[in-house]
This record gives structure tokens, sequence and C-alpha cells, in this order.
């Protein structure tokens, strides 16, 4: 295996209570990403799957920091680094996409001057040269005449076009890496399968590593090469999707992709987790889905397993099935 | 109450700070007798301008009467203007506001918009116009007569509920939106009880901000009538009329008759204004001190 | 057997567009949310509403518990007319349609209790105060809540377990029509489960009629007897549920189908190379 493109190495990430104590969210994740690679991060509300984005990206701010952990982008070490190199480094090697695009671009902008603006920071090109960068990154992303769109406002463009032109803005300058959080999300359901195609598009014919963050297993599931999934602050289980899906081993990946209806085999009552996930500042000192979890025993409960490595998979759990 | 419990820790010096002078206050004026130690109306002639000394703490005026006595009984005036204005405004302002954002449509045009009139003469401005015209005497309002402090408090009170109706109907607006007022509705509540049981409850919090925040501007306005002869008629002591009293002193070197009641009045103000940003920052989830209490 | 429990009769519902000096001229448009929407609900049914965005559902549910006023149009509780009916505002029709709201956070007022909400409730169906907390506690149990929940604020309670209470609240009106706006579109999919399930047991155990208004297609398969496709404010297709899920005859309710993440079974790319890749489909129809 090639040397990876980015290698998350233990990373914690807290918050400053109110006390003046640390609550970890984000309590020694592992995972490594290949060049050209696309991998998924799944996990609900709270699994600290967004945090950890950001904090590979250096976007935490107070009262959350990075409290342990490397992350190593092509060797160098992000949480290391200083401000400057982070601003040359995102937006040219690494961009992230949001959930919600309204939020995410200026409104008092147009877009072509939002694209160009993220073309020239990096590049040193004319002006006329950032534009016809940008129209093609448009054009890239499937907007029609997108040359002609470039002097268009956010709110002229639907929710779906916007994130379309957040995609493009990301992948104006060819980053090597593309993290997309939920990007899909506030979306509607035909749009978002256009998205996520287009997503799947860009990186085959860009050759960018992609890592799309999301809580719906089915969705990352039809683009992505390797799945992590997460829980309570903790990867739990992380391995090729076709693995991941059919041959999950950690329960709480089985039950995830279960407790989501298909629209084919019979129709009854729906798998579901009890109980609810940890909260903030109140994760079980054991396994953080033991108290959820139909197969617990009391090991379960006590000690949190360790992630080990089996080949192209890892998992942490006592009771594998 | 004690989920506020985490957050008053969180209140720092210059709260309490606001919290004490403000206290000092009010305690000193309500117990004026007790706290003056001397009569603030009693002329004396013998001991007129005389310097702070340890008869007469913070001097004399020209007509022999204590400045310090005159300050603590002048307090009633400024905090009675506060206070009263505030409450008053609180009332008309709310009231309006919740019911131009529940009512919506023509109502919630009409209320709003003479909402903006009011508010787009500055307060003192109108204050001082219409204590003008309407003159100091009482004015007869049907069979009562109102005296000029009453009138005061009850102008400024009137010019402070634009204040009020829109921070009202600004939160109102989006609370009649809520889900849990449309619940309310389909289970056949009435509208006062989705108003008064729903809607206000939740639209309180800036209204108690807004209403430390404008005790400050009353006092200011109680002492600039005072001060243009409008407000509390001589003899009895106000902060402004004591200021207006003292213009010719500063020339002559008389300096504690314009410096003490200035100071009361500043030191109020800023009390009150401290006080304001604590409350805010207590009633408001999204400030600093309450993120990580949920 | 009567007639249809729930009846819309050609239901329109259009808002002012444009700025307010377009509608001074006379110039506005109106934008129409629901065009001409006439549906029939028998007692007992479990109907699906799906659509996206714009699709006019949340219009619809709104006009049938009478929060907004149909432009045209009628909507009859049991053959009566709602437009007569909501003269008496707080008549006993109201306690019969009941609705679940979509944003758990949004549901709740954050400064009552749970118990308050539920005995505040109770008193609007004419209970009497001394038997409200009992009755309040016991619908705590039906959805699954402990009495410990009572005195608890919204914001100490998890999304799931909001959507429970507001649930507890509908079902405290003793409705016999209850609609579930998008009720589990803010919760965990692992929290969904257990509201639909949930929602499935109850509608069957007091025979409830349901309007399940949702973009979740696999969500409505589960629950739903019978199916309607909403888009632009029309409805395009409708009928039993498994029958319009497997044989579509409109081709929206096409795109909507193949728009359903599908996991591995739906890549164009092979997950492995024992594994097949799906036919391209759904691009084509970007609309």
């Amino acid at each position: 295996m090639s040397a990876p493109l980015l290698s998350v190495e233990g990373l914690r990430v807290g918050f400053r209570a109110a006390d003046g104590g640390m609550v970890e969210a984000v309590r020694g994740v592992d995972f490594a990403i290949a060049p050209g690679e696309a991998v998924g991060i799944v996990g609900e509300s709270g699994s600290g799957k967004s945090l950890s984005m950001l904090a590979v990206m250096r976007l935490l701010g107070p009262p959350a920091r990075a409290t342990g952990g490397r992350v190593l982008f092509d060797g160098e070490d992000l949480l290391a680094a200083d401000e400057a190199r982070m601003r040359a480094l995102r937006g040219r090697d690494i961009a992230m996409v949001f959930q919600d695009p309204q939020s995410s671009l200026n409104p008092a902008l147009t877009i072509g001057r939002q694209i160009t603006d993220v073309v020239r920071a990096h590049r040193q090109v004319s002006r006329s040269e950032a534009r016809r960068i940008a129209a093609e990154a448009l054009e890239r992303v499937g907007i029609p005449a997108a040359a002609t769109r470039l002097g268009a406002y956010p709110h002229e463009f639907s929710g779906g076009m916007r994130q379309r032109a957040l995609i493009a803005m990301a992948v104006a300058c060819r980053p090597r890496l593309l993290i997309a959080d939920e990007p899909t999300t506030a979306l509607d359901v035909t749009v978002q399968a256009q998205i996520v195609d287009l997503i799947a598009e860009l990186r085959r014919d860009l050759g960018i590593a992609v890592i799309f963050i999301s809580h719906n297993l089915q969705l990352v599931s039809e683009i992505v090469d390797r799945v992590v999934v997460m829980y309570g602050g903790k990867v739990v289980e992380d391995g090729p999707v076709a693995d991941i899906e059919l041959r999950a081993r950690h329960p709480y990946t089985r039950l995830l992709r279960s407790c989501v209806p298909s629209l084919s085999g019979p129709v009854g009552p729906l798998v579901a987790i009890e109980g609810a996930p940890p909260r903030l500042g109140r994760m079980p000192p054991g396994c953080p889905f033991s108290p959820r979890c139909p197969q617990a025993v009391e090991t379960c409960a006590a000690e949190m397993p360790a992630l080990l490595r089996e080949g192209r998979r890892s998992l942490a759990c006592w009771r594998p099935q | 109450m004690n989920r506020f419990g985490p957050a008053l820790r969180a209140i720092d010096w210059t709260g309490w700070l606001g919290a004490a002078i403000v206290a000092t206050i009010l305690l000193a004026a309500i117990f004026a007798p007790l706290v003056a130690p001397y009569d603030p109306v009693a002329l004396s002639i013998e001991d007129r301008l005389s310097a702070p000394d340890a008869a007469h703490w913070l001097g004399t005026d020209q007509a022999g009467r204590d400045v310090f006595s005159r300050i603590v009984f002048g307090a009633r005036a400024s905090l009675a203007v506060g206070i009263g204005a505030v409450l008053i405004g609180a009332l008309l302002g709310v009231s309006a506001g919740l019911f131009a954002a529940y009512e919506g449509g023509l109502g919630e045009q009409i209320v709003m918009r003479i909402v903006d009139g009011i508010a787009a003469i500055p307060l003192l401005v109108w204050a001082i116009a219409i204590v003008g015209i309407l003159g100091v005497g009482p004015l007869p309002l049907g069979p009562f007569l109102l005296p000029n402090e009453v009138k005061i408090v009850i102008l400024v009170g009137c010019l402070f509920s634009p204040v009020f109706a829109r921070v009202t109907y600004a939160v109102a607006k989006r609370v009649v939106g809520a889900d849990y007022v449309k619940a309310r509705y389909l289970q056949g509540a009435s509208h006062w009880q989705i108003v008064t049981g729903d809607i206000l409850p939740n639209c309180l919090s800036p209204v108690i901000v807004q209403a430390t925040l404008l005790v400050a501007i009353g006092i200011v306005i109680e002492a600039s009538i005072s001060f243009v002869g409008l407000g509390v008629q001589p003899p009895q002591p106000s902060w402004g009329s004591m200021l207006s009293d003292a213009r010719n002193a500063i020339y002559s070197g008389e300096w504690w008759l314009p410096v003490f009641p200035g100071l009361a009045i500043s030191i109020t103000v800023i009390g009150f204004n401290l006080l304001g940003d604590a409350v805010r920052e207590l009633f408001d989830p999204r400030s600093e001190a309450r993120t990580l209490v949920a | 057997m009567t007639g249809p429990i729930l009846a819309l009769r050609n239901l329109t519902k259009s808002f002012p567009q444009g700025g307010a000096f377009d509608r001074l001229l006379g110039r506005g448009s109106r934008f129409v949310a629901l065009d001409d929407v006439s549906l029939d609900i028998q007692r007992g049914d479990v109907v699906g509403i799906v659509g996206e965005s714009g699709s006019g559902k949340s219009t619809l549910a709104s006009l049938a518990v009478g929060l907004a006023k149909p432009t045209s149009g009628e909507v009859l509780l049991d053959g009566e007319p709602l437009s007569r009916l909501m003269r008496n505002h707080a008549g006993p029709w109201r306690r019969r349609i009941q609705m679940v709201f979509q944003d758990s956070s949004s549901a709740l007022n954050p400064r009552k209790t749970i118990g308050r909400c539920l005995t505040e409730t109770l008193a609007l169906r004419g209970v009497e105060r001394g038997a409200r907390e009992a009755e309040a506690i016991a619908l705590l149990e039906l959805v699954g809540l402990g009495p410990e929940m009572a005195p608890r604020l919204p914001h100490e309670l998890s999304g799931g377990q909001r959507q429970r209470v507001g649930l507890a609240r509908a079902l405290a009106m003793k409705p016999d029509i209850l609609i579930a706006d998008e009720p589990v579109s803010s919760l965990d999919v692992s929290l969904q489960a257990q509201v639909i399930n949930l929602l499935s047991r109850l509608t069957r155990e007091l025979g409830l009629t349901l309007l399940f208004i949702s973009h979740d297609l696999a969500l409505v398969r589960t629950l739903c007897t019978r199916i309607i496709v909403m888009r632009k404010g029309q409805i395009v297709e409708q009928g039993p549920c498994l029958d319009v899920l497997e044989h579509p005859s409109h081709p929206y309710t096409r795109l909507l189908i193949s728009a359903v993440p599908k996991g591995i079974a739906g890549r164009r790319t092979p997950a492995s190379p024992d594994m097949p890749a799906r036919e391209p489909a759904r691009s084509a129809n970007a609309g």
C-alpha cells in the first residue's frame, strides 16, 4: 500500500466546560486515507465525525480545541503547522464542503467573484484567467451555460445549484483531498442523489481523494471505497465498503444498517436500537455503545476495546459477530 | 432557580459591581430619611456654600442646604422616573408588540408603523417638547389632578414603549411561528391563554435586559428635564435641578456643587448598564456562560 | 359504513409573490402551493404523503387541521366543512384532529415541564383537575417514557424523547385523526426506527386514522397502507402503498424511487470484484 495522503492518529478534541474542566468529544480517532481514495465517515450526531474533520482543517474555534494526536497530511503534522501554512493548504490542497449551502455562500457577492477569489488566493493568475477557471469549474459540476452564470448571485440559484457552486469552488484549485460534511442533508432526495453522483464523478475524473461524512450508511456506500464507523467519539469499525455493508462485525454497524428500512423485502416492524446515544461528558468508561448493545457483557461496560487491525479491516469490539 | 446556578457563577465582577451600585442607590432612596443627615430642603444661611467637611460631607449649596442629603433625596425622583417610566413603557410596549406579532395583517402594520413614527424622533427632544407645551403645573385628567412628577413618569413611559414594542415584536414574531404555539391552537386554547401562557414567557428575557438599560436612560432624561426647569420643582431636590443650580458655581469655584450630582448620575447610569449587561449574559442561551450548561 | 372521515374538496392555496411594490400595482403573480387537490381519507386509513420541498405536502397538512385557510375549496371533517366548525374555535370537534410536528426542538415550549405540557392539554380536553396528573403519567407510559420525565424541561430530553412527548401531547386530546408532518426527519437514524415502530403500534392499538407526511419512501412503505405522491402542489399518483412502490406509473414516482440510497446495491462502480455495478439511471432525469 502506498503512503497515506492523510493519516489521523489518536486525534482528541475537547470542549472547555463551564466548570473549567475539559469534556472530550473526540476520544482518540485513528484512520488513514490513500491518495485518490474515497472514504465514508458514518456516525450519528454526537459521534464526533464533524468535529474530527474540523480539527483536521484546523477550523475548530473556542470552546473546542484539539487536545491530542497528530494529523499527518503528506507527512506534515497539520496540528503543529502555523496559521499561514494552513491558509495556504486550505482551498488549494484540502477543500471542504459543508452541510448548508445557504450559509456557506456570501449572499452579497456573485458566484463568479466567490470562485475567482479562491482561485486568485492560491494561484498567480490574471483576473480573466481566474474567470476562465471559475467557468470551467462550474461547467464541470454540471451547471449549464456556466460562463453566463458567473454574474449570478447565490439567491438566484436553487439549493442544489448552490451546493454545486460550492463544490465548484472547492475543486477549482484541484485539491488533493475533498472533505464533504453531510453535503446533501439539507437537500431534497432527488437532488441528493445528483450531488452524490457528482462527487463520485469528480473523484473519478480528477483523482481527488474524498472524505464523505454522513449519518446515512446506505448513501455513502454508493460511492466510497471504505467506510469508517464512529460512535461516541471513537472509531468502532473501519473496512472496505462491501465488508461493512455485508459482513459488518461490530453490533452497532450491523444495527445501523438494519434499522434503516429499504424499498425491498418484507414489511414489518423496524429493527430499533434501544436507548439514546451517550451525551457529551457522560461517556461510559467502556465501549460507548455498550449501554445499547444487545450483545454486551460485563467487560464491554468496564473497559474500552482497542481498535485492532486485521488485514484491511479494523474493529473495536469485545464481542464481534 | 437552580438552572441559573452555573450562569450566576459565570457573571464577572463588573456584573456584581453593577448590582451592588444599583442596590445601594435603591436602598438609599427608599430609606432616604434615615440615610440623609439633614433635611434636604431646610435652609441655613450661615452654612451656605461651605466646602465638604466633617459636618457636611459633600458641602452645602447657595441656600445652605446639605448636598449629600439633597443627593440622597434626589435619588427618589431619579429612580421614580427611571423605574416608573420603564414599568409603564414595558406594559404598553410589550402589549403592543405581542398584539402586532400575534394578530398579523393590518393590525400588525398599523401598530408597528405608529411605533416607528414615535421612535423616529429622539426621546429627549420629545420629552422636553411635550413637557414644555404642557407646562410644569398639575395636569387635570378627568377627576384626577396629575402632579408634574407623575406626568413626567407617564410621558417618559410612553416614549419608552416603542423600544419595548420593537424588542417584544421581534422575538414574539419568531415564537408565534413555533410549533408549540400551533399545537396549543390546535388544542383549542384561547388566544389569551396562548399569548400569556406560551408567547409572553418566551419573550421576557430580552425585555428584562432592555428594561435595565432603559432605567439608566430614564434617569438621564429626568435629569435633563429638571435641568431645563421643567421637571421636579424647587425646593424639592433632583439631580438635574441641582446641576442646573450649580451652573454659576463652575466659575466661582464651588466645585462640589456640580461635581457630586454629576457623579451621582454617572455612577447610577453605569451601575444600571453593568447590571443590564450581566442580565443579558444570564438570559441569553447563546452567551458563553451558558453554552455548556445544557 | 359512513363516508370518509376526512375529505379534501378541490383544495387550493396560493400566496402572493413578488415585492410589495409589484403587488400594489397589481403586477404580482401568485405562487400556488396546493393546486385543486381532492382526497378522501377513510376511517382507519394509514396514508403516506410523499414529495419534496415545494410539493405542497406540508401546506396540505396545515389546511387539513385548520392552521391555514384555503384560497378555495373545502376540508370536510366527517362531512362537515371545517370552515363552519372553526367558527367555534374550541368546539368538541377540535380534539378529533391533532398533529405531530417535524422539529422536535420547536415542538415543545422550552419553559414548560413535560408534565405541565400534558396536563394543560388534558385541561383543554375537559379532564378534571384531580385526574390530570395520573392521565399524564399514563400518556408518558403509552409512548414509552417513564414518570420521571414529568418534571423535566424539553432541553433536558433527547430529540427522540421530545418527539415521543409531542406524540403523547397529540394523543392526550384523544384524536380520531393524527397528522404527522415529517415526525422523524430531525432524528438520528437509530432513533427513527423507535418512533416509527411506536407510531405504527399506537395507530393499530388506538384505531387512529394517520396521515404520515414524509420524503422518505422506505419509511412510508414500512408504516402506511396507502401512498399519495405529490409534486408542485398536485397529486401525481396514489394507490395501495406496495403496489405503487413496486409498479410506479408516474415518472416522478420512479425518479423518487431511484433516488432512495441503496447502499452498495446502488453503486455504479463495483464495490469489490464480485459485486455487479448498477445501471446509470437517475442523472438523466435531473430537474
